[in-house]
C-alpha cells in the first residue's frame, strides 16, 4: 500500500530535485511501472465480475457448461430475448422508473420548502427544526413498523402506496444538502424580490431553483438511486404475487431464484437490468463522483 | 451522515452574525405557501421516519404477527429475555457474527480505499476512468452486485470454482459454512469502497501541494510526510469514513439478504431482525432485535464519533 501511495504522492507533488540525473531517470522509470500495475489491478479488481457475466451472456447455454470461460465463437442473442420476456423486464423497468422518479422528485421538492426558510431563518427554531430532520440521518430503518404502518394506511402492495413510502428516505440527505446552497446566496437577493412583491413559490421557481440547480441534481440522483436500487422495500411492501407491481430489482431476484440452472439467460437478464443504470451513470458520473469527493452525501 | 462542507458551513452560518428575520417582508399569502411547504414535509418525515423508528420499541413489546387478524398481545420483556435462552438459538451467533463483519468490513474498507485513494489522486484522464469503475458497484446497487458475484462464485462453472480447481479444491463458496461470511464480507466491501475512495480523495485534495515542496525542499524524508502531514490532515476524511462504515455495516443486511439470506453462518443481528420478521412471522422479536441492534449502533457509534472528533483537533493543531 505504502509504496504505490508515495509513488502517487511525489508523482504529482513533482520531483524537482532529482531531475536529470540516470539515477533519478530509473527511479521515474520504476514508479510509472508500479503506477501502472496498480492502475490495471484496480480495472481488473472491479470490471473482471461485470465483465464475466456481460461474457457468458452472449454464451449458449451448452458452450458455457462445457468451457464456461473462453468466450464464446459468436454472439448467442436468444439469452436476452429470453431473459427480457422470462423476467418480464419490461413492465419491472415501466415499474422501477415510475417509483424511482416520481418519489425522488417529490423528496426532493419536499427537502427544497423545508431548506430554504431553514437557511433563511424564516421560522422559529429553525436550528432546531433543522436538528431534528439531520437526525433522520442516523434514524435505523425500521422496516417492521413501516410494514405495519403501510398495512394500517392502505399503503401495503399498491403503487401509489409504494411511492409515498419512498419519499421519507431522501428527505433528511436533500434538507442537508440545500440547505448548505441555500445559505450560499446572497440574502439581498430575497429582499429586493420581496420588496418587489414576487410570490414566495414563484421566487424559488424562479430565482432559487437556477442558483442551486447542481444541489437539486444531485439530491434527485442520489435519491433516485435510493430507490431503484432498493430490495428490502419491494420485498416487504409489496405481496409475492403481485408480480405486476415489482421494480426490478425484486423482479431479477425473484428470477434468479426461479431459474438457478439457467445461468446463460439470467447473465443476460441481469446485463440488460444494469443497462439504463450504466447509461444514467454514463450521463451524470461527473456530478455523482464529484458530489462524493465534495463530501456533500453520504453513500 | 452530516458531511464536512456541510458541517464546516452549518458552523459559519451558526457563528455569523444573527440579522433581523426577512420573514417580515414576506406577504400574509406567501407566509402561508411557506408553512404549508414546511408542514408538508415535515408530515412525511414524522410519519414514515421518526413514527416507525420510535414505534419499533412499542412493537418489541408485543407478539405482533405477520398475518394480519391473529391478536396482537402486550407480552412484556418477553422478548428481550428470550433471546439469551434456548427457545430461540441464533441470537448469540448473530451477535459474533455482526461484530465480526463490522470489525472486518470497517478496517478492509478503509484500508483499501485510502490505498486505492493515495492511487487515483491526480486528476489524469485515466485516473478519472479508474475512479468511475470503482464507483460502478454503488451505482448497480446491492442487488445486481449481488448477483454478479454469486454468478462468479457459483460452485459449478463460475470463474471462481475454476480457480480453486487448479489447486484441486472445491467449495460451494456462498453455500460453505466457512466461506460465506468471508465472502460476504468481501463484497461488502467491495460494493461500498467507491464512496469512502471519493471521500479520501477528497481529503488528499485538500491537502495542498505547496506544503508537500515546502517539506520537500525542507529535506523531511518521505515516510516523515506521511506520518507528520497526509496522516494529520486526513483526519476528518477518516473520521467521516470509519463512523460510515461502522453505522453502515452494523444496520444494512441488504447484500446479505441477496447473497445468503442469512444463511450458513452470515445471519448478522440486522439480517436475524428481518428474518423472525418476515420469514418466521414473528413482528414482535424482530422488532425486539432491531431495538438491541439500534442500542448496540448508539453505544458504539457515539464514544467513537466523540473519539474522533477529539483526534481530528488532536492532530491537526
Amino acid at each position: 500500500m505504502t509504496g504505490s501511495a508515495l509513488a502517487g504522492r511525489t508523482s504529482t507533488a513533482g520531483t524537482t530535485g532529482m531531475r536529470g540525473t540516470s539515477g533519478a531517470a530509473v527511479l521515474r522509470r520504476k514508479r510509472r511501472l508500479s503506477r501502472l500495475l496498480t492502475g490495471i489491478l484496480i480495472a481488473v479488481l472491479f470490471l473482471a465480475p461485470v465483465l464475466y457475466v456481460v461474457m457468458i451472456a452472449f454464451e449458449t447455454p451448452t458452450h458455457f457448461l462445457t468451457s464456461p470461460m473462453t468466450p464464446p465463437s459468436s454472439a448467442h442473442l436468444s439469452n436476452f430475448s429470453q431473459g427480457w420476456t422470462g423476467a418480464d423486464l419490461a413492465t419491472e423497468l415501466v415499474n422501477t422508473v415510475i417509483y424511482s422518479v416520481v418519489a425522488s422528485a417529490v423528496s426532493t421538492v419536499l427537502a427544497l420548502l423545508i431548506a430554504y426558510p431553514l437557511g433563511r431563518r424564516l421560522v422559529r427554531g429553525h436550528g432546531a427544526l433543522y436538528a431534528l430532520l439531520a437526525a433522520g440521518l442516523f434514524l435505523p430503518l425500521a422496516i417492521i413498523p413501516l410494514f405495519i404502518e403501510a398495512r394500517i394506511l392502505h399503503l401495503y402492495d399498491n403503487m401509489p402506496g409504494y411511492i409515498i413510502l419512498h419519499i421519507e428516505p431522501g428527505l433528511p440527505l436533500g434538507v442537508v444538502v440545500l440547505t448548505a446552497f441555500v445559505l450560499a446566496i446572497p440574502v439581498e437577493l430575497d429582499e429586493a424580490a420581496w420588496l418587489d412583491g414576487t410570490s414566495y413559490l414563484g421566487y424559488l421557481g424562479r430565482v432559487i431553483v437556477p442558483l442551486i440547480r447542481p444541489a437539486l441534481l444531485i439530491t434527485f440522483l442520489y435519491g433516485m438511486l435510493g430507490v431503484w436500487n432498493d430490495i428490502i422495500g419491494p420485498v416487504v411492501l409489496l405481496g409475492a404475487t403481485s408480480t405486476n407491481l415489482f421494480p426490478i430489482t425484486r423482479g431479477i431476484y425473484t428470477f434468479y431464484g426461479q431459474n438457478e440452472s439457467a445461468y446463460t439467460v439470467f447473465a443476460a437478464a441481469l446485463v440488460i437490468a444494469s443497462l439504463p443504470l450504466v447509461l444514467l451513470f454514463a450521463g451524470t458520473q461527473r456530478q455523482l463522483v464529484r458530489a462524493a469527493i465534495a463530501g456533500s452525501v453520504k453513500g | 451522515m452530516a458531511t464536512l462542507s456541510v458541517r464546516a458551513r452549518t458552523a459559519n452560518w451558526r457563528l455569523g452574525k444573527r440579522r433581523a428575520s426577512p420573514a417580515r417582508l414576506l406577504g400574509r399569502g406567501s407566509r402561508l405557501t411557506m408553512w404549508a411547504g414546511i408542514l408538508l414535509g415535515l408530515a412525511v418525515y414524522v410519519l414514515f421516519g421518526l413514527v416507525p423508528a420510535i414505534a419499533n420499541v412499542a412493537v418489541s413489546f408485543t407478539n405482533y404477527a405477520l398475518y394480519p387478524g391473529a391478536p396482537i398481545n402486550f407480552t412484556g420483556w418477553s422478548n428481550y429475555t428470550s433471546m439469551f435462552t434456548t427457545e430461540r438459538p441464533g441470537f448469540i451467533q448473530a451477535l459474533i457474527a455482526t461484530v465480526v463483519f463490522v470489525t472486518a468490513v470497517t478496517v478492509l474498507q478503509n484500508l483499501i480505499a485510502l490505498a486505492v485513494a493515495h492511487r487515483l489522486v491526480g486528476d489524469s484522464r485515466w485516473n478519472g476512468v479508474l475512479r468511475v469503475f470503482v464507483f460502478l458497484p454503488i451505482v448497480l446497487g446491492v442487488t445486481i452486485v449481488g448477483l454478479v458475484w454469486i454468478l462468479f462464485f457459483e460452485p459449478g462453472q463460475g470463474p471462481a470454482a475454476s480457480l480453486w480447481g487448479l489447486f484441486g479444491a472445491h467449495s460451494s463458496f456462498f453455500g460453505s459454512a466457512g466461506l460465506a461470511l468471508p465472502l460476504v464480507i468481501f463484497v461488502q466491501v467491495w460494493q461500498n469502497i467507491g464512496f469512502s475512495c471519493m471521500v479520501f480523495i477528497g481529503g488528499l485534495k485538500s491537502i495542498s501541494p505547496e506544503i508537500y515542496e515546502a517539506a520537500e525542499i525542507d529535506g523531511v524524508s518521505r515516510w516523515q510526510r506521511l506520518r507528520r502531514l497526509t496522516f494529520p490532515m486526513l483526519a476528518p476524511a477518516v473520521s467521516v469514513n470509519v463512523l460510515l462504515a461502522v453505522v453502515g455495516s452494523f444496520t444494512t443486511y441488504n447484500l446479505i439478504y441477496v447473497l445468503t439470506a442469512g444463511q450458513y453462518g452470515t445471519m448478522t443481528l440486522g439480517m436475524l431482525s428481518f428474518d423472525a420478521a418476515f420469514v418466521d412471522s414473528n413482528l414482535g422479536y424482530g422488532a425486539a432485535v432491531g431495538t438491541v441492534l439500534f442500542a448496540m449502533t448508539f453505544v458504539v457509534a457515539l464514544p467513537l464519533m466523540m473519539y474522533l472528533r477529539g483526534r481530528e483537533r488532536r492532530l491537526l493543531t
